[in-house]
């Protein structure tokens, strides 16, 4: 069982290590490929995906 | 489980013997070191130091006869030594009105004496009786007894009747006798102490798992399977328990060695800062791309932080961090929100006016944003800062980490707690009581 446990645990901090150096995060993030140069000139040639997202109108 | 107290043995001898109840032969294994028999046949129970083997007590069988699991005549070996199994019975204690049985089978030796297997619900206790006395600690509840530095707590005293009873016995057995038996455990060893008046006997028991007696005696077939966990039986996680929670210790110290370590080689460099203001009663694009900046070192994160001046009103922001050379674009999109106010409640407040998100495993290049906000054109004027880091630790991962390292200690100790919980309900001491409980 503590041989179980030390070889869960070592996983468990390499994947914490891995997670680290590789700068994970538990972020919503969608990644596109190829985005034309053209955006830097006309920005709103651009559709971001979250564009129709439903905003909060709120407060309590 | 207890048992009653021995005789010193003797030279074993055999003799042809015959019932005087029923006629029946008597097969009689440890003939000078018997102090009763029981009659196979008959079940009258004979003195066996009466030469014309004078009947004690004849009881009604058939009603209640109980069948040995392992046969008498049997022998086998037990801790190195040969022993015969020249005597069982069957002893019973009523809990609330509950009658509970086990089996006691006596086990013979010409060299060693006598010693004892018992048998409840498929938990097996190989006893012998104690050459000395069990120190009682004094002030102790439960209470405890001490033995060869061991301690013991007491788990149950009741009243235990013998019901049935075969073979040869070296003590005086009756059908119905009864005495008080107290048990103290120490898994996997109990004392047991059997009183009658004021005499009292103490025997020790260790654990013994069926399928060894039944390699002990060569049995056929397999043991009956053990129901339930039993007074002694020793805990599959007994050990365990400790063992985990310092390797844990060990675990957990790396997993902080590790946060230093990530901690001081972690670039967490401001790569980029910007000004804004947005107006939402302006119509037309509100897109718009910041000055390029260098996202440099191996792929990590990149961590965005927007601070507005918001006051009960939001703003959401969409974002693109853009690679100027290779096209590739990491979209995502925050609202930032800040409402407080006061109510009968007293104050409250919600949201924060600002934000930050990591966006993981950038590659190192030049990068650019492309920011798009939009906001209730009631609100006006919004004033913004974006601050881009490189390669910040995210501490939530430790978090997650410890709890994953957490978890299989717990269940362990909720395991282990649940075992020791089943073992003591069945006691005069359970770990938990209810209002009707008998603690």
């Amino acid at each position: 069982m503590r041989v179980l446990y030390i070889l869960y645990g070592s996983a468990v901090l390499v994947g914490l290590s891995i997670a680290q150096y590789q700068g994970w995060s538990l972020a919503r993030v969608n990644e596109v490929k190829n985005v034309p140069r053209s955006v830097r000139d006309n920005p709103g040639s651009y559709r971001s995906v979250y564009s129709s997202y439903h905003h909060y109108t709120g407060g309590k | 489980m207890s048992t009653s107290g021995p005789t010193p043995p003797g030279k074993p001898q055999t003799r042809a013997l015959n019932c005087p109840g029923c006629g029946a032969a008597l097969t009689v294994r440890s003939f000078n070191n018997a102090v009763t028999i029981v009659c196979d046949s008959c079940h009258s129970i004979l003195d066996a130091k009466d030469p014309n083997l004078q009947i004690l007590q004849q009881f009604k069988a058939a009603t209640d006869k109980d069948r040995p699991l392992i046969p008498l005549g049997t022998r086998g070996k037990i801790r190195g030594t040969d022993y015969e199994v020249i005597g069982f019975e069957r002893r019973t204690i009523h809990v609330e009105g509950v009658a509970y049985s086990w089996h006691e089978y006596v086990l013979f030796n010409p060299y060693k004496g006598f010693r004892y297997l018992t048998e409840y619900d498929g938990h097996w206790n190989d006893c012998s009786t104690l050459k000395a006395l069990p120190d009682v600690v004094s002030f102790s509840s439960p209470p405890k007894v001490k033995y060869l530095g061991e301690t013991y707590k007491h788990f149950q005293t009741a009243r235990a009747s013998t019901s049935f009873v075969l073979g040869e016995f070296p003590w005086q057995v009756r059908v119905g006798e009864s005495v008080e038996v107290s048990d103290y455990v120490s898994p996997p060893r109990v004392l047991s102490s059997e009183q009658t008046g004021n005499e009292v006997t103490w025997s020790m028991g260790e654990y013994m798992l069926g399928k060894d007696v039944w390699k002990a005696f060569r049995l056929s077939g397999s043991p009956p399977e053990a129901q339930g966990v039993y007074e002694n039986q020793p805990s599959p996680m007994s050990g365990e328990v400790k063992s985990i929670w310092l390797t844990f210790a060990f675990l957990l110290l790396a997993l902080v060695v590790l946060m230093i370590g990530f901690d001081l080689s972690a670039q967490n460099k401001e790569v980029f800062t910007g000004y804004y203001k947005y107006d939402s009663n302006q119509r037309g694009e509100a897109s718009f791309v910041t000055d390029d900046f260098e996202v440099k070192g191996h792929t990590s994160n990149v961590e965005l932080k927007t601070t507005t001046d918001l006051n009960n009103r939001w703003i959401y922001l969409n974002y693109a961090l853009i690679n100027e050379t290779t096209g590739q674009a990491f979209d995502f999109g925050r609202e930032v929100s800040f409402y407080h106010g006061y109510d009968s409640d007293g104050s409250w407040s919600e949201g924060s006016a600002n934000d930050t998100v990591a966006v993981p495993s950038v590659p190192p290049g030049r990068y650019y944003l492309r920011v798009e906000p939009e906001g209730d054109p009631a609100y006006g004027m919004t004033y913004y800062t974006i601050t881009v880091k490189r390669d910040v630790p995210q501490y939530s991962f430790y978090g997650i980490a410890l709890g994953a390292l957490l978890l299989p200690a717990i269940l362990l100790s909720w395991r282990a707690l649940s075992f020791e919980h089943l073992r003591w309900a069945e006691s005069d001491h359970p770990m938990i009581t209810t209002s009707g409980g008998d603690e």
